[in-house]
C-alpha cells in the first residue's frame, strides 16, 4: 500500500513539474500584452508558384496597412471643412499617430513639369508615339495642326508648358498621360474634397506609428478615433464620419475574438461544471476536471507560442472550444470511479480504461493531424493547439487523477447511474441488431435526397470575415472618392531595370488595347513615368525625324504661326544639348512626387528585379487574365482567386481524405478489437457523417472546405463515444453516464463555436455540433451488436 | 482580402491627390465680400433665366512668345443643363464640348478626342470655372474666388482674384462684365499672358438641331 501510494505521488509530482513548466513557459513568452496575431492575411496559404508574387502581395498589404483614412460629410460645405479640421486636430492632439493630414501641404505646381523638362525630347505619350511614327511612315505632317491647337485652344489645363517651351503640345500630352490622378478627390479650400449625394466630403488621413497588427497601436488608434468621434458628435452633430483602414478591421477582429473566447470559455466551463456536478454530486471531479483541462490549455498555449511566437485569434477562439473535449478523458475516469463503487482502486481503474482512452486519443489526434496536412497556416496552428491540448489532458488522467481520486465513491453505484442503466436496458432489449441495421438503412435512404441538394462555396471570405459595419463604410468611401482598385495586380520581372521596364512596356501596350475593349479602365505602373532606355531612344529619334527633321522648316512654321524667332532657336539648341540626358528610374524614385507610387517598385529580388502594375476598374477579370497570359515575365496575381481555387481543390479532395481516414481509424481499432467489432464501433460515427452532410443539403447550407475538415474531427472525436461504451464492460451504465456527459460538454463547446463570427470556425462548430450529437446518440447502437457478438462468442 | 485591396490604394490617395490639386493651375478659392453678395446674386439670377444662350465670340490672346496677338472667331452655345459648345471657325475649325464629366474635342474632319475630367488633374475645376464664367454662375464662382462687384444688374463688372499663393503663381485675375448676358471675359496670367473673349449677338434662342445633337453627347 505504502509503495503504491508513493508511485501515485511520483506520478502527481511529474504532472506538477510538467504543469509548472507549461505555466512558466507561458508566462515567459507573455511579457506585456498577449501576443495575439490579428493579421487576417496571416491565415492565407501560400498560393503563388512565383515566390516574388507572394512577397509582392505582402508588400502591398504592408504599404496599405499603416494608414487610415476618414471622410467627413456635411450638406453644408463650410461645416464639413470646419468639422474635418477639428477632427484632425483632435486626432493630432492624442499623439497616437505619426502624422495626421487634413490640409494639403503647399506644393509647387511646376514641380512635375520641371522634373521632366530636361528629358522632354526622350518622352512621348503612347498616342503621340504611334501617331508620329505613322506620319513619318506616310510622309504626313500633323505638326502645323498641333501648333494651332496649342495656340488657339480656349483654355489650357494644369500641367502644361508654355507655347515657347512646347509649341506642338507633345510634352503637354506626355504630362497628361501620367497616371497621376484617378480619384474624384479635388483640392478645395486647402483640403481634399469630393461632392456626392448633395454632401461635401472632406478627406482626412492619418499614419500609424507602427504596424496595424500591433496590439498597442490598435488600442491607441481605437481610443483616439473614439474620442475624436465623440467630440465631433458634440460639436458637429450633423457631420457624418466614415472610416477605412486595416487597423480598424484588425481591432474589430480582436475585439470580437476576445468576446468569443470569453463567451465560449465561460459557457463551456459553467456548463461543464454543472453537468459534472449533476452526475457525480461531488466537488472533487469539478476541481480535478478544471486542473486537467487547465493543464491541457496552458500546455497548448505554451507550445503554440514556442513554435509560432504568437497565437492567431482564430486559434484562440477554437482553443476555447477545446475545453469541452479535453474534459472527456477525465470524465471517463470519474465514470469508472462512480461505477466501481466501494471496489475502487485508482490504478486498477486506470488500467481498465487506459487502453480505451489511448485509442480514443489516437483517433482524435488523427482527426486533428489531418487538419495539419492542409496547407493552411490557420488550420495547422489549430491542429497543433488541439494535439498538445488533448494529449496533455489525457496525460493528466494518467499522472494526476489517480493520486487525487483514491477514496472510493461513497454513493451506491446502482442508484447513481439508475437513469443511464434504464436507457441502456431499454436499448439492449428493445432494439435488436436487426432493428439497428434497419434503422441505419432507413436513415441512409432519408439522407440521399439531402446529398443531392448539396452545394459548395469556396469563397476566400470563409477565412476572413470582416465587420459588416466597417465594410459598408469602406465601400461608401470607395464610392465617394471613386477608388476602384481591386486586389489583383501584375507582377513584372526582369534581369535588370532596363529589361524589367521593357517587359512592363509590353504589358502596358496590351493593357491599352484592353482599355479600348473596356476590359478595364486604367492602370498604374512605373514605366508610365520612366520609359525604358530603348523606348527613350526610340522617342528621341521620332522627335529628331519629325520636329527637328528640318530646322529651316521648323523655324518658318513657328514664325508663320506668329511665334518670335527665338522660340525656334531655343528649341533647336535645347534639343541638341539634351542628347545625353536620360531619365533614370532611380532619380524618379528619389523625387518626393513619386512617393504615392513607390510601392509599385519592388526592386531587387532573388531572381532579378520586380515591379507591380495595378489594373483599375476591371470589368472582365477572366478576359484580362487570358489576354495577358502569354506576356513574358509578367504574372497576373489574384491572391483572393488563388485562395478560392485552393479551397475548391482541397474541398474536392477532402472526400477522398475522409474515406482514407475512415480506413486508417479502422486499422487502429482493429489493433485492439476484432474487425467486426471495429466496424460496429465505426458505424455510428460514419452514419453521423453521412447524416450531417445530408442535413446540410436539406438546410441549403453551402458546403465549404471547413465543413469537410469538421467532418474529419467528427470522425476522430465521435468514434470515442463508441470506444468508451465498448470499453465500459461490466460498468456499462456508469460508462454510458460518462459518455453522455462527455458528449454534453463537447456539444456545449462546439455548439458555441457554431455561433462564432468567423465563418471557418462556425462551419467547424456547426459540423461538429450535428456530427457529434448524432454519433453520441447512435453510439449505444453497438450495444445491440455486442450482445449478438457476445452470444456468437 | 478586401482589406488588402483597399490597401494599395490608400497609399496613393494622399499624394496622388495632392499632385492632382497642384494641377489646378487656374482657380480655387472661397468667400466673397458680404456687401457684393446681393448684386452678385442679382446678376446670377438674371443670367440663369436663360436656359440656353447663343453668341458669337472673338478671342484675343497675347503671349510673351508671340509677335502679335492671336485672334480667334467662333460661336458659343451655353446650355445650363448640358454644358458648353465652343466652336472655333477662324482661323481654323475645331469645336470643344465642355461637360461636367468630360471634354470632347472635335476636329474639322469630325474626328473626336474625348477626355474624362477624372483622367486629367485639375480639368474638372478648370471646366467648372469656365462654364461658371460663361453662365455667370455666381454661386460656383463664389466657391472658387474672392469677388469684387461694381455697377448695376443692367451693367456690371466682376473682378475675381485668387488668394492662395499656389494659384496666384499662375493667375493674376479674372474680369467679367456684362448686362443681361456676359459681354466680355478677361483672363490675366502672372506670366503676362492675357486672354480677352468678347461676346456679341447674344440671344436666348434654342440651339439648332446639330448643336443640340452635339450637346446631347455630353
Amino acid at each position: 500500500m505504502r509503495f503504491k501510494l508513493d508511485a501515485l505521488h511520483l506520478r502527481a509530482l511529474l504532472w506538477l513539474i510538467l504543469a509548472l513548466t507549461a505555466v512558466l513557459a507561458c508566462a515567459s513568452q507573455m511579457t506585456g500584452r498577449f501576443p495575439l496575431q490579428t493579421n487576417l492575411l496571416a491565415l492565407l496559404p501560400t498560393t503563388e508558384r512565383n515566390p516574388v508574387a507572394e512577397q509582392a502581395v505582402n508588400k502591398l498589404a504592408e504599404a496599405a496597412g499603416n494608414r487610415v483614412v476618414f471622410l467627413l460629410g456635411n450638406e453644408d460645405a463650410p461645416a464639413a471643412f470646419a468639422a474635418a479640421r477639428a477632427f484632425a486636430a483632435q486626432l493630432r492632439s492624442t499623439g497616437n499617430f505619426r502624422h495626421v493630414l487634413a490640409d494639403i501641404p503647399p506644393l509647387d505646381p511646376k514641380q512635375i513639369s520641371a522634373f521632366f523638362q530636361p528629358y522632354r525630347y526622350n518622352l512621348l505619350s503612347d498616342a503621340d508615339r504611334v501617331q508620329l511614327a505613322n506620319e513619318l511612315f506616310k510622309q504626313q505632317h500633323s505638326l502645323p495642326d498641333r501648333l494651332q491647337t496649342k495656340l488657339y485652344a480656349p483654355f489650357r489645363f494644369g500641367l502644361t508648358m508654355s507655347a515657347a517651351a512646347d509649341p506642338f503640345g507633345l510634352t503637354d500630352d506626355w504630362l497628361a498621360s501620367l497616371p497621376l490622378k484617378n480619384l474624384q478627390l479635388e483640392p478645395h479650400n486647402g483640403m481634399l474634397v469630393s461632392r456626392s449625394n448633395g454632401k461635401t466630403w472632406v478627406f482626412v488621413s492619418a499614419d500609424l506609428p507602427d504596424s496595424a497588427y500591433n496590439g498597442d497601436v490598435q488600442h491607441q488608434v481605437a481610443t483616439a478615433v473614439d474620442m475624436a468621434e465623440h467630440v465631433l458628435k458634440t460639436h458637429h452633430p450633423d457631420t457624418i464620419l466614415l472610416r477605412a483602414g486595416t487597423v480598424f478591421y484588425a481591432d474589430a477582429a480582436r475585439a470580437s475574438a476576445e468576446q468569443e473566447v470569453h463567451r465560449i470559455s465561460v459557457v463551456s466551463l459553467v456548463g461543464m461544471l454543472l453537468l459534472l456536478y449533476l452526475v457525480f454530486r461531488s466537488i472533487r471531479p469539478l476541481v480535478l476536471g478544471l486542473l486537467s483541462v487547465g493543464f491541457g490549455i496552458t500546455a497548448a498555449i505554451a507550445v503554440t507560442l514556442a513554435l509560432y511566437g504568437e497565437i492567431h485569434l482564430i486559434t484562440l477562439v477554437f482553443g476555447a472550444s477545446l475545453i469541452g473535449e479535453a474534459i472527456d478523458y477525465a470524465i471517463q475516469y470519474f465514470a469508472a470511479h462512480l461505477g466501481a463503487g466501494a471496489d475502487w482502486e485508482p490504478m486498477k481503474g486506470l488500467r481498465r480504461i487506459g487502453a480505451g482512452l489511448t485509442v480514443a486519443l489516437i483517433t482524435s489526434l488523427m482527426g486533428y493531424g489531418a487538419l495539419a496536412l492542409a496547407p493552411f497556416p490557420a488550420l495547422s496552428q489549430i491542429a497543433l493547439f488541439a494535439l498538445v491540448g488533448l494529449t496533455s489532458a489525457w496525460l493528466s488522467v494518467f499522472l494526476l487523477l489517480p493520486a487525487l481520486l483514491r477514496t472510493p465513491n461513497r454513493r451506491n453505484p446502482e442508484t447513481a447511474v439508475a437513469l443511464p442503466r434504464k436507457i441502456l436496458l431499454k436499448w439492449q432489449h428493445r432494439i435488436s441488431a436487426k432493428a439497428s441495421l434497419l434503422a441505419t438503412g432507413l436513415l441512409l435512404v432519408l439522407a440521399i435526397p439531402g446529398w443531392s441538394q448539396l452545394k459548395a462555396n469556396d469563397d476566400v471570405h470563409l477565412l476572413i470575415a470582416r465587420s459588416t459595419d466597417l465594410v459598408s463604410q469602406e465601400e461608401a468611401i470607395r464610392r465617394i472618392i471613386g477608388f476602384d482598385n481591386s486586389s489583383q495586380f501584375f507582377l513584372v520581372e526582369g534581369q535588370d531595370t532596363e529589361q524589367l521596364l521593357q517587359n512592363e512596356e509590353a504589358l502596358h501596350e496590351k493593357l491599352n488595347q484592353l482599355i479600348q475593349q473596356e476590359t478595364l479602365t486604367g492602370y498604374q505602373g512605373m514605366a508610365s513615368f520612366v520609359p525604358s532606355r530603348q523606348r527613350q531612344a526610340d522617342n528621341r529619334s521620332l522627335w529628331s525625324n519629325t520636329v527637328f527633321a528640318d530646322e529651316k522648316q521648323l523655324s518658318s512654321m513657328l514664325e508663320e504661326a506668329g511665334l518670335r524667332d527665338e522660340v525656334a532657336i531655343e528649341q533647336i539648341t535645347a534639343f541638341k544639348a539634351s542628347a545625353d540626358n536620360r531619365l533614370e528610374l532611380a532619380s524618379w524614385l528619389e523625387q518626393p512626387l513619386s512617393t504615392p507610387f513607390r510601392h509599385l517598385w519592388l526592386g531587387k529580388t532573388d531572381q532579378g528585379y520586380a515591379a507591380i502594375v495595378l489594373p483599375q476598374g476591371i470589368k472582365h477579370l477572366e478576359h484580362l487574365r487570358q489576354a495577358t497570359a502569354g506576356l513574358p515575365h509578367v504574372t497576373f496575381v489574384d491572391k483572393a482567386g488563388s485562395v478560392s481555387t485552393l479551397f475548391e481543390h482541397y474541398r474536392q479532395w477532402s472526400s477522398l481524405w475522409l474515406l482514407g481516414a475512415i480506413g486508417l481509424i479502422f486499422l487502429v481499432l482493429s489493433m485492439r478489437y476484432h474487425w467486426q467489432q471495429s466496424l460496429i464501433i465505426l458505424m455510428p460515427t460514419v452514419l453521423a457523417m453521412v447524416l450531417t452532410l445530408s442535413l446540410f443539403g436539406y438546410l441549403h447550407i453551402a458546403l465549404t472546405l471547413f465543413n469537410m475538415m469538421g467532418l474529419m474531427l467528427v470522425l476522430g472525436v465521435g468514434v470515442n463515444y463508441a470506444i468508451f461504451l465498448r470499453e465500459g464492460g461490466i460498468h456499462a451504465a456508469a460508462t454510458l453516464a460518462g459518455v453522455l456527459l462527455s458528449a454534453g460538454t463537447t456539444l456545449l463547446s462546439f455548439g458555441m463555436l457554431a455561433f462564432s463570427s468567423m465563418p471557418a470556425l462556425s462551419s467547424f462548430g456547426l459540423t461538429l455540433l450535428i456530427g457529434i450529437a448524432v454519433s453520441a446518440f447512435l453510439a449505444p447502437m453497438l450495444l445491440s451488436f455486442d450482445r449478438q457478438l457476445d452470444q456468437k462468442a | 482580402m478586401q482589406g488588402m485591396n483597399t490597401a494599395q490604394a490608400w497609399l496613393n490617395v494622399i499624394l496622388a491627390s495632392a499632385v492632382a490639386w497642384l494641377a489646378t493651375s487656374i482657380l480655387t478659392i472661397p468667400s466673397s465680400q458680404a456687401a457684393d453678395a446681393e448684386l452678385l446674386s442679382a446678376i446670377g439670377k438674371q443670367i440663369e433665366q436663360h436656359q440656353v444662350v447663343r453668341a458669337d465670340f472673338t478671342q484675343t490672346k497675347q503671349m510673351a512668345s508671340l509677335k502679335r496677338p492671336l485672334l480667334t472667331h467662333g460661336k458659343l452655345v451655353y446650355s445650363s443643363r448640358h454644358g458648353v459648345l465652343w466652336q472655333i471657325e477662324r482661323p481654323y475649325r475645331v469645336s470643344y464640348l465642355l461637360g461636367e464629366t468630360k471634354i470632347i474635342e472635335i476636329s474639322a474632319d469630325g474626328s473626336r478626342k474625348e477626355r474624362g475630367v477624372r483622367d486629367i488633374p485639375g480639368l474638372a475645376q478648370v471646366g467648372r470655372v469656365f462654364r461658371a464664367m460663361l453662365g455667370a454662375n455666381t454661386q460656383a464662382l463664389k466657391d472658387h474666388f474672392d469677388a469684387t462687384v461694381t455697377g448695376t444688374p443692367q451693367q456690371w463688372n466682376i473682378v475675381l482674384q485668387p488668394k492662395q499663393a499656389q494659384v496666384q503663381q499662375f493667375l493674376q485675375q479674372l474680369k467679367l462684365n456684362g448686362n443681361q448676358f456676359v459681354e466680355q471675359i478677361e483672363i490675366a496670367e502672372t506670366s503676362g499672358d492675357l486672354t480677352q473673349i468678347k461676346f456679341s449677338n447674344s440671344t436666348a434662342s434654342a440651339p439648332s438641331a446639330l448643336e443640340q445633337q452635339l450637346l446631347d453627347s455630353l
